[in-house]
């Protein structure tokens, strides 16, 4: 994709009119990019007042709810040193401290611009062999996501978050994201599975315990019926235990 | 208009006149519930209910979900309060946003799009919603809204109308407007800069 085509999403963007991949792209894009970050937040603020013409009011019962539900639920820690730098570094950080924030609940999907996330923050630590290896497998998700067959499908994580599955027959392969609210509990991770007909599920690779999101290129999905993610204890099992999201594929 | 500055500033407006809280300001209430003020949380929650509600109503048309949806929002609002930038955008503007992209979220996840598409025809767009609570803040809310919306030209307004209110992305509203899909991209944006001049929102940071 190329700038002026990310450039002219930010409509687009701001009325949740994308699909996930192109959010996280035209994220990416904004990151670094002053002039569209006012206008995203600008055009953001202007549909929200769309909301303005939507007047209803929900049943009584709901505010006991939500008060009860809040009641029980933790907030997340402030954030250490909100106050930006004004050098590209702190807008980006910045920038990405607010769409956690924001919208917790998937903002940051799936797509290729986690992968030049990963980049950028390898190039800090400069180990250039992590960040060659970075680049390629940037490369080959951009591949993927050029593909002309590109076919993208998204289920929803028990305990929240969100899966993303784009898969492409010509490329043999799809880009993952997955994209917990949480991570899972000490001891345990997050393990990747592909299922073909009645067979038993292939191990798709597992996370590193305690990680709650990844973005990677998984070969041989398009042939497959089913994605699956499970939690499993940390390390991964031979088979899944509990399967907390699975993308049918076919 | 002598209503036009508190039509601009809807964080000023009390949802619920009568209930007994003085008028709040949402970016004052959205500070205090950062730092666990569960009262702050409850008026906060009547200021803006109404507007979530009807929002995500709007966009998934089925009472239990919005209920059910709106509930995931709030509760989101308070578990992530203490992340709110206000460099960013206004307090409503904020929750909001993430009513919206959950309402949309949730009208992906259930219903594949040519089943949506075929339910849910352009005709529908400006049928107007019943059970609107006919309140005063809120009446003239949706005048300036509908008033600026009025100000687009038609496919403008129907691109805008189609992803917002009913969840589309940009490639099925141009499918539904049969235009093309730059055509479509450049009309939102359009759209709403358009919108954004005659509502007067400003982003201070
Ligand atoms: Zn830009």
């Amino acid at each position: 994709m190329t700038t002026v085509d990310i450039h002219a999403l930010v409509g687009a963007y701001a009325l949740d009119a994308v699909d996930d991949l192109e959010r996280v792209s035209f994220e990416r894009h904004v990151a670094d990019c002053e002039a569209c970050r006012t206008e995203v937040d600008e055009l953001r603020g202007t549909a929200s007042r769309l909301a303005d013409s939507t007047w209803s009011v929900p049943p009584p019962r709901l505010r006991a709810e939500v008060l009860a539900a809040v009641g029980r639920t933790r907030q997340l820690p402030p954030l250490e040193s909100a106050r930006p730098r004004p050098d590209a570094r702190a807008a980006v950080s910045r920038w990405r401290r607010y769409t956690a924030g924001a919208v917790a609940a998937g903002i940051l999907a799936a797509g290729a611009g986690v992968a030049a996330w990963a980049v950028q923050e390898q190039r800090v630590q400069e180990q250039s062999a992590v960040v060659a290896e970075a680049r390629k497998r940037e490369a080959r998700t951009e591949a993927i996501m050029a593909a002309p067959d590109l076919v993208v499908r998204t289920a929803p994580m028990i305990g929240g978050g969100r899966v993303t599955v784009a898969s492409s027959e010509q490329q043999a392969a799809s880009v993952v994201s997955l994209r917990a609210d949480d991570a899972p509990p000490a001891g345990q991770a997050f393990q990747m599975w592909t299922i073909r007909g009645t067979g038993p599920a292939a191990n798709a690779g597992v996370l590193p315990a305690g990680q709650a999101s990844t973005v990677q290129v998984v070969d041989g999905v398009p042939g497959n019926d089913v994605f699956a993610v499970s939690v499993e204890p940390a390390g991964g099992s031979p088979s899944p235990t509990e399967v907390v999201a699975q993308v049918p594929l076919i | 208009m002598t209503e036009r500055g508190a039509a601009r500033r809807p964080d000023h407006l009390s949802a619920v006149p009568g209930s007994g809280s003085p008028p709040a300001d949402a970016g004052d209430l959205l500070r205090l519930v950062a730092r666990g003020d569960e009262a702050a949380f409850g008026r906060l929650y009547d200021l803006v209910i109404p507007r979530v509600y009807g929002l995500i109503r709007r966009v998934l048309r089925d009472p239990a979900q919005a209920e059910e949806v709106a509930q995931e929002v709030l509760v989101e609002v308070w578990r992530t309060a203490t992340r709110f930038d206000t460099a960013r955008g206004s307090a409503t503007s904020w929750i909001f946003t993430i009513a919206h992209r959950r309402a949309v979220d949730r009208v992906r996840a259930e219903q594949a799009s040519a089943d949506r598409l075929m339910k849910v025809g352009v005709a529908s767009v400006d049928t107007p919603y019943d059970e609107v609570v006919d309140e005063v803040a809120g009446r003239l809310e949706r005048q300036q809204v509908r008033h600026c919306l009025d100000g687009l030209t038609e496919l403008q307004r129907q691109a805008v109308t189609l992803a917002y209110y009913q969840g589309h992305s940009y490639r099925e509203v141009a499918d539904l407007l049969e235009a093309p899909l730059p055509t479509v991209k450049t009309r939102m944006r359009d759209g709403l800069i358009r919108l954004r001049d005659c509502l007067g929102v400003e982003v201070t940071a």
